[in-house]
């Protein structure tokens, strides 16, 4: 047995691990969120803010290397399930050396493939925008724009890759490989996402950087993009935005919905794919939701204007409105053993979204009041060169290093083997939600319906209070 | 037994039930977002905004003298500056340029209170000394230019009313600037109304000394939002006159003449921008601007839902689209949509961006062109020196 789990990478770590609070509710949440947001704080200052050392909010270079943290986790955690650490290092390890260890993983693996396979593959062999040495020979172009140019296309890049990198673990099971061991599986998978990601990228990203460059480069890209028309504008963010849609539906899907709805299929196959692209629908739904209760909120956006009437930054306040809602659906799964769980699986999954939303507006609502005092940001919406979604992406990984690569230290500690045996005795049978009622169904879906009348009625009314700075 | 599976049944069937009625409503809510939300229908939702538009009066003309568009002459240089101190957002008191700078300051190390210790003995009298000091310590001090214009405004009954728009940045670049356009005299005999400072960015505000120094008790209109430092550096120069500080929205100045004011986060740490209205005879009305973060587009938007007038006519100063000459796609979004708004002259410059101007020309649009004098670089724009009239 021990010999056995010596070999194991960390296949199903996450799943078998059984994490017990140190102590009573709710010490371990705060010692976490304290630990967290300090973390966050000295590393914001240390990386990112305008004041700090590194200072590489410019905005475009943090961002970037801020979402690719992101990505190179899920490829850690989700993809690779822990290569090469084995099962007893993950086991046996303080969760502090192994935070360590797999954050100097993380950060060796972003390097390279910021500096080797961005900007020199792709910069020296295929589009010289990923390289800033070779925009810079272009005229007129300086060092400054060159650098925040390809970081744009690397952090484009990254926005599909944090979509297709969970959605095919999680939505797709890693179907058709899914029988394969690690490293096998997480080579497949990565190389298969990376390979779906690249056509994304080049359909939906690339005229936006095409168009980048004077005169626009019509042999080198369709320009103008050929979503002009239906979003209004030509910029990139239109798709920036509903792709950041389906990342947070995806997480959503995994964490506080548990797999829910499509976890009721049985067939597997018809699973699979239901959940790929019903997480889309489900993506674009919000996608166009969060547009329109900008419209009501603000007025309609405007083509031509800067900040908060312009088609552009509306598109992409959708996506990083959702990322504000992506940290309360975390905060539940990780820290609060994704509360409450003792009623219908619809019903937590009720109860969960709203928290999500309200904890979402909440943050929402503190980041644009006191981030320009605390982040050194600017105050006020709609800055060009303010990204909301540095912060609270910066927040995410910290989160997730903490949940996947530390166990949760310090409130909580992993379980002994004699626990364990004991808590899965313990734990009840998951909650059938096999059985509806149709004219439940019926009357759900007018309720829905209503609410949904009620929420664009209100937004209007919302809007002209003086919530933030404007 | 029978009671109790019938109780069990009937709880059952209200568990599904409410299991149902929370699937239906996801079901109802999320497909109405995706339905509703962004069909054509959708717009009946938005509320009717009925423009109150003030009368502000009428001009007979303006005439507008380019004293100075070149805020900075170097364009690498200044990024290079922007990247080493952190970026776009970094506090523009902090890059230790000039006026500002501490002995041997550092890129991105300064602050207005080690800055002006070093120069306010020296406003607004003595600004050679000042300079000479910035130009032995500031970061890349030689780099500096700024950005002014003087609006002759003539009023119906044929007198005149001189307005100062900005005043620049480095001193000496300034004051040159000032004698070549014949500013300064101007100023000595209080030809000049008032000055307005656009906002509080570097090249459009730190070159206050040199208005100053020839009219101390000049009223100046400064947008709400100036920061501390801002506010200080009023008094630091040496200015005596009133301030008025222009809350959000219109304020009339004079018949046909009227201030905008802005609410809007600016790069660099700045929040606010104030924009001039003319409303010309029997033309129509005429945007000016410092540096128009607000946009083109949304300085006429609201101009048109503020103001009586007969059309958009013409436009003057910074149309802030490509001030580095970088690019993104959502200004050719304000290229593409510029034709919309029909206006029949465009006199842009300044941090319009070169590349912005000649792409507006390839768009046909009436762009004024310039005579690349006194370090302007180039025609498709109108340069220090040049002259449009509306």
């Amino acid at each position: 047995m021990e010999e056995k789990t010596e070999k194991r990478y960390g296949e199903g770590y996450l799943e078998e691990r059984i994490l017990i609070p140190r102590w009573r509710a709710p010490w371990p949440q705060i010692v976490n969120i304290i630990l967290i947001l300090a973390v966050f704080y000295i590393s914001w200052w240390i990386f990112q803010d305008r004041r700090g050392w590194l200072r590489m909010y410019t905005p475009y270079l943090g961002y970037m290397y801020t979402r690719w943290i992101l990505i190179v986790l899920i490829w850690m955690v989700y993809i690779f399930e822990f290569w090469p650490f084995r099962r007893r290092q993950l086991e046996t390890w303080h969760p502090l050396w192994k935070g360590f260890i797999m954050t100097c993983v993380m950060t060796g693996v972003l390097l390279i493939l910021i500096k080797v396979f961005f900007e020199g593959i792709l910069g020296n062999f295929s589009m010289a925008y990923f390289n800033p040495a070779r925009s810079m020979k272009l005229p007129g172009i300086t060092e400054f724009f060159a650098v925040e140019y390809a970081s744009l296309a690397c952090l484009m890049f990254a926005a599909i890759a944090s979509w297709l990198s969970p959605s095919w673990p999680v939505a797709m099971e890693n179907a058709p490989w899914q029988n394969l061991k690690q490293p096998v599986l997480g080579w497949t998978v990565l190389i298969v996402t990376f390979f779906i990601g690249t056509i994304v990228y080049l359909c939906t990203m690339h005229p936006h950087m095409g168009i980048l460059y004077y005169p626009w480069q019509r042999f080198a890209s369709i320009a103008p993009p050929y979503w002009e028309k239906f979003a209004n504008t030509v910029s990139g963010n239109f798709h920036v935005s509903w792709i950041m849609c389906c990342t947070i539906t995806v997480w959503l899907y995994e964490t506080i919905w548990e797999r829910y709805p499509f976890k009721l299929i049985k067939h597997d196959t018809l699973r699979r794919l239901s959940a790929f692209f019903g997480i889309i629908a489900i993506a674009w739904c919000f996608f166009f939701f969060l547009h329109f209760a900008q419209e009501l909120w603000w007025g309609p956006a405007i083509r031509g204007t800067r900040m908060d009437f312009s088609p552009d930054w509306r598109w992409l306040h959708v996506g990083e409105t959702m990322v504000f809602f992506l940290i309360p659906a975390l905060f539940l799964t990780f820290y609060c053993n994704n509360w409450p769980t003792k009623y219908s699986a619809p019903v937590n999954w009720l109860i969960r979204t709203l928290i999500a939303i309200f904890g979402g507006m909440a943050i929402y609502w503190i980041y644009y009041n006191i981030g320009h005092l605390t982040l050194g940001t600017q105050k006020g919406y709609a800055q060009p060169e303010q990204f909301p979604m540095i912060p609270t992406i910066w927040l995410i990984n910290i989160m997730l290093i903490n949940h996947w690569f530390m166990d949760n230290w310090p409130g909580w500690r992993k379980a002994k083997p004699e626990e364990v045996a004991l808590i899965r005795k313990e734990k009840s049978p998951a909650v059938s939600v096999a059985k509806f009622a149709p004219a439940g169904i019926i009357v759900g879906i007018v309720i829905g319906i209503i609410i949904y009348f009620i929420a664009i009625w209100l937004f209007p009314i919302l809007g002209k209070l003086k919530w933030v700075y404007t | 037994m029978d009671n109790e599976k019938k109780n069990e049944d009937k709880g059952m069937t209200r568990r599904d039930f409410a299991k149902s009625l929370v699937v239906g409503g996801a079901v109802g809510a999320i497909g109405m977002m995706g339905l509703y939300s962004y069909g054509p229908w959708r717009k009946k939702h938005f509320a009717k905004v009925e423009p109150k538009q003030i009368d502000i009066g009428e001009c007979k003309s303006i005439k507008i003298i380019n004293i100075s568009e070149t805020s900075w002459f170097d364009n690498k240089v200044l990024m290079g500056d922007i990247k080493g101190a952190g970026g776009l957002l970094v506090n523009q008191y902090e890059y230790n340029w000039p006026p500002f700078s501490d002995i041997k300051g550092k890129l991105g190390k300064g602050s207005y209170e080690t800055g002006i210790k070093h120069i306010k003995q020296y406003l607004p009298n003595n600004l050679e000394k000042a300079w000479q000091f910035q130009m032995e310590n500031a970061v890349h001090p030689e780099n500096a230019g700024g950005y002014a214009c003087l609006i002759d405004v003539e009023l119906l009954d044929g007198s005149h009313k001189k307005i100062l728009l900005d005043s620049g940045w480095a001193y000496n670049w300034m004051d040159e600037c000032f004698k070549r356009e014949g500013i300064d005299k101007m100023l000595m005999k209080k030809e000049i109304d008032f000055l307005v400072i656009s906002h509080e960015h570097f090249d459009h505000f730190w070159g206050l000394p040199v208005t100053i120094k020839y009219y101390p008790d000049i009223t100046i209109y400064v947008p709400e939002g100036f920061y501390p430092e801002g506010k200080q550096y009023l008094k630091d120069s040496g200015h005596r006159g009133k301030v008025i500080t222009t809350k959000p929205g219109l304020t009339p100045i004079f018949p046909g003449c009227a201030l905008f004011t802005f609410a809007i986060p600016i790069i660099c740490r700045v929040y606010g921008e104030e924009s001039l209205y003319f409303n010309v005879k029997d033309k129509g009305l005429v945007c000016v601007t410092g540096c128009c973060h607000q946009s083109i587009i949304q300085f006429a938007t609201t101009g048109r839902n503020t103001i009586k007038f007969k059309k958009l006519y013409g436009v003057y100063g910074g149309l802030h689209i490509s001030p580095f000459e970088d690019w993104d796609p959502k200004y050719d979004d304000l290229v593409i949509a510029f034709k919309n708004y029909d206006f029949e002259k465009v006199g842009c410059n300044h941090c319009t961006g070169i590349v912005t101007a000649k792409k507006f020309i390839e768009a046909g649009y009436p762009v004024v062109k310039g005579t690349a004098r006194f370090r302007s670089k180039d025609t498709a724009y109108l340069g220090n020196g040049d002259i449009i009239e509306f």
